[in-house]
């Protein structure tokens, strides 16, 4: 889903139709083929299968053109990207962030580090890392200047929720999704401090633009100065501060720890990757599976997820990193004891037991049922 | 930050803050001062001299008597009452019985945002504002759509409304005059499209009938079948944009697309009160005489849409709110709850999201 850049022509984008913009005839026949390729298929007797969807929820997604890839720090690039008639693009809050379709089975997700100010521009930082699959390394070789790419999005599990103070701890490229944070903050008049912690300086991105808000941010490279200094700001709960952190697994199970004693609701964290979870002592098991909106009552197997057998059954679902990080297929629960394996919902929601997501997360009751 | 909930109003915050809302058209605001009100707050407005649109509380600092009963003199207004003089930020500028402003004297002012057809206010937290560009109706000052419609108060909560408007499979019930023959047989899918913070839906009709009205004024016949396209969309908790497409065939495979464009500013009075201002702009059968046959049209189904969604809240507020059975097609409403859901709890602090359990809140004044 990734076309380098190199024609001069602009490449024809499958911009979708808008609803402000006029929609000609070759449009209209695309949008039929949409509706009559695929749904509504009809058995051999007649009769209408039942996998017929007359709801298909999907989120918006575009075909996106890199204005600028810019080098902001050793091994992060920062990507500016816009529609190719600079139209505006859907409106986010802090936190959010988008998925970059590399191709049908590389997704990767990147946190908005722009400004909501600007609907005509998204940008986010890649850091490249050695991943299995190599998904930030194609990002940084083919995404360049006037290279298109297939963007999902944007969804927001990361919300900063309003506070008269706030503290923010960032290690490496998990500065991205604080940066508007920081900049809402900032505006709405809140106390806050940021605690930016990274292996040496100049592998640190966006310290300019951080360099503006003087002596609220502390900036902790490794090599110069050591760790963070979490005991420090965490060691002592305090009841009108939140804590938002985003950075490596190591950075957020400490955070995490320090954090254990503080109110409810305090921490505010965003993983790269998924929690890691400890073993199921058993097998998993079969339940029954009711989707009540639908009307339909399915059978979930061991070795199916729940998010595969409502698929199966032709009901339509969002959902993208399928491995419970990005939050996308996030469903209202209306009964069952959810077994919860998410990396998303912190513990207090998981025990609210009023979402699930859907790609990982299993049913301890016999039967779960689902608001869909 | 979000001062502006716990101090204004110490009850449960139902309605986002954070968003634009449309409080008055442009005309209506001029040199005379005119009171609104928005999120139970009152809202007065005028225009400075040079023209510039200026939103403040209704409330004089010194008594409570809304500034709107008083007058405006030159940039500042005046309270009818207490003399007390405010600039159009707010800030009080003169007292009648001493030569010094007392400390702190002033009134909340809220950003504006003018777009040629409302006024629209920010009630929440004033520095964010800046971070939320509002949203643009172009095609309602663009001389290429003929535009009708009227504003009124509904006795419903904004939430009815968004309810309504999410799905508008009821319209072939409520009124089958204006409803496209299309929407009383079994409807193609629905594709629901989802933002973080936007919600769309669009679905495509074979060909098939128009209304009669409609047909008459595009000089078709009634019984010519034509391909429509429905669109709806959520775009923030204050506007939804819909447009219905009709394409008539101009032979050559060229179709010439005849649409109606539905805008609807809806801003929360207070729980179970909104106001509701509707436009239907069109593209075709641009003359005056086109104007006073749709106007009766849309007036009289919006009415109606008024009266039931009046009536939910009566049963609302009598039987309170209950668990309710959805179907697949209420995807994009329900969307919407979890949208404004999520915006409050933002708003308000909340640490955990909850699910709404069923639809609106009871009235209050």
């Amino acid at each position: 889903m990734i076309r380098p850049a190199q024609s001069s022509t602009s490449p024809p984008l499958r911009e979708k139709a808008r609803y402000l913009t006029g929609c000609r005839r070759k449009h209209l026949d695309a949008i039929v083929r949409i509706q009559t390729n695929g749904y509504g298929q009809r058995t051999r007797d007649g009769m209408r299968t039942m996998t017929i969807t007359q709801t298909i929820v999907r989120e918006h997604e575009a075909d996106l053109v890199v204005h600028e890839a810019r080098t902001v720090a050793d091994g992060v690039v920062a990507i500016t990207l816009g529609t190719s008639d600079g139209t505006e693009l859907p409106a986010w809050t802090p936190g959010a962030h988008i998925d970059f379709v590399l191709n049908d089975d590389l997704i990767r997700q990147y946190s908005l580090c722009s400004s909501p100010s600007r609907p005509d521009v998204w940008r986010v930082g890649v850091l490249r890392a050695p991943d299995s699959r190599g998904g930030s390394e194609r990002v940084h070789d083919l995404l360049t200047a006037g290279a298109i790419v297939r963007v999902r999005g944007p969804r927001n599990h990361f919300p900063l929720v309003a506070s008269p103070r706030y503290l923010f701890i960032a290690g490496g490229i998990g500065i991205t999704p604080l940066l508007p944070m920081i900049a809402e903050a900032n505006a709405a008049d809140a106390d806050w401090r940021l605690l930016y912690g990274g292996r040496e300086r100049n592998s640190m991105a966006f310290l300019e633009e951080l360099a503006e808000y003087g002596d609220r941010v502390v900036i902790v490279p490794q090599d110069e100065q050591g760790m963070l200094d979490l005991e420090s700001v965490l060691g002592r709960p305090r009841s009108d501060t939140l804590v938002y952190c985003c950075g490596p697994e190591g950075l957020l199970a400490a955070v995490e720890k320090f954090c254990e004693n503080w109110p409810p609701g305090s921490l505010h964290l965003e993983r790269f990757s998924a929690k890691p979870q400890e073993p199921s002592p058993e097998a998993d098991s079969a339940f029954e599976l009711v989707l009540q909106r639908s009307g339909l009552t399915l059978h979930v197997p061991p070795d199916k997820s729940v998010l595969t057998v409502i698929r199966e059954a032709g009901v339509s679902v969002l959902a993208s990193c399928l491995e419970g990080v990005c939050g996308t297929c996030e469903t209202e629960v209306v009964d069952g004891d959810v077994d919860h394996r998410d990396s998303i919902l912190d513990e207090e929601e998981q025990a609210s037991n009023e979402y699930m997501m859907v790609c990982v997360s299993r049913c301890r009751s016999p039967r779960l049922t689902l608001d869909l | 930050m979000n001062q502006q909930a716990s101090s204004r109003s110490p009850r449960t915050q139902v309605h986002p803050h954070n968003c634009w809302y449309s409080v008055a058209t442009s005309q209506e605001v001029g040199r005379e001062p005119l009171g609104r009100r928005v999120l139970e707050t009152g809202v007065v407005l005028f225009r400075t001299t040079d023209g510039t649109a200026v939103a403040l509380e209704d409330r004089c600092a010194h008594r409570p008597y809304p500034l709107s009963l008083g007058r405006v003199d030159g940039d500042r207004i005046v309270s009818g009452y207490t003399g007390f003089v405010y600039d159009a930020r707010g800030y009080c500028v003169h007292v009648p019985t001493q030569s010094e402003i007392p400390v702190g004297a002033r009134v909340p002012a809220f950003p504006v945002h003018e777009d040629g057809h409302f006024v629209w206010v920010w009630p929440g937290e004033p520095a964010l504002a800046r971070l939320h560009p509002p949203t643009a109706t172009p095609w309602l000052n663009d001389p290429g759509w003929a535009t009708l419609g009227d504003e009124w108060e509904t006795e419903a909560d904004l939430l009815l409304l968004h309810e309504n408007f999410g799905d508008i499979t009821h319209v072939a019930v409520v009124d089958p005059y204006i409803a496209p023959p299309v929407l009383r047989s079994s409807p193609p899918p629905l594709e629901v499209e989802v933002t973080e913070t936007t919600v769309s839906f669009s679905r495509t009709y074979q060909p098939a009938p128009i209304p009669e009205w409609q047909a008459e004024l595009l000089g078709l016949s009634a019984d010519a079948e034509h391909v429509q396209h429905e669109q709806g969309a959520f775009v923030t908790p204050g506007l939804w944009v819909d447009r219905w497409d009709v394409y008539v065939d101009t032979g050559a495979n060229e179709s010439q697309i005849h649409t109606f464009r539905f805008t609807h500013a809806i801003t929360p009075i207070a729980p179970g009160r909104t106001r509701h201002a509707w436009r239907v702009s069109r593209n075709f059968a641009f003359g005056e005489q086109a104007g006073k046959v749709l106007l009766p049209i849309f007036t009289d189904y919006y009415k109606r849409v008024k009266q039931i969604l009046e009536t939910m809240q009566d049963v609302l507020d009598a039987d309170g709110p209950r668990m309710e059975i959805n179907v697949s097609a209420d995807a994009a409403a329900l969307q919407v709850r979890k949208i404004i859901r999520n915006m409050v709890a933002e708003e308000t602090g909340m640490a955990y999201r909850r699910a709404p359990r069923s639809a609106s809140s009871p009235r209050r004044r």
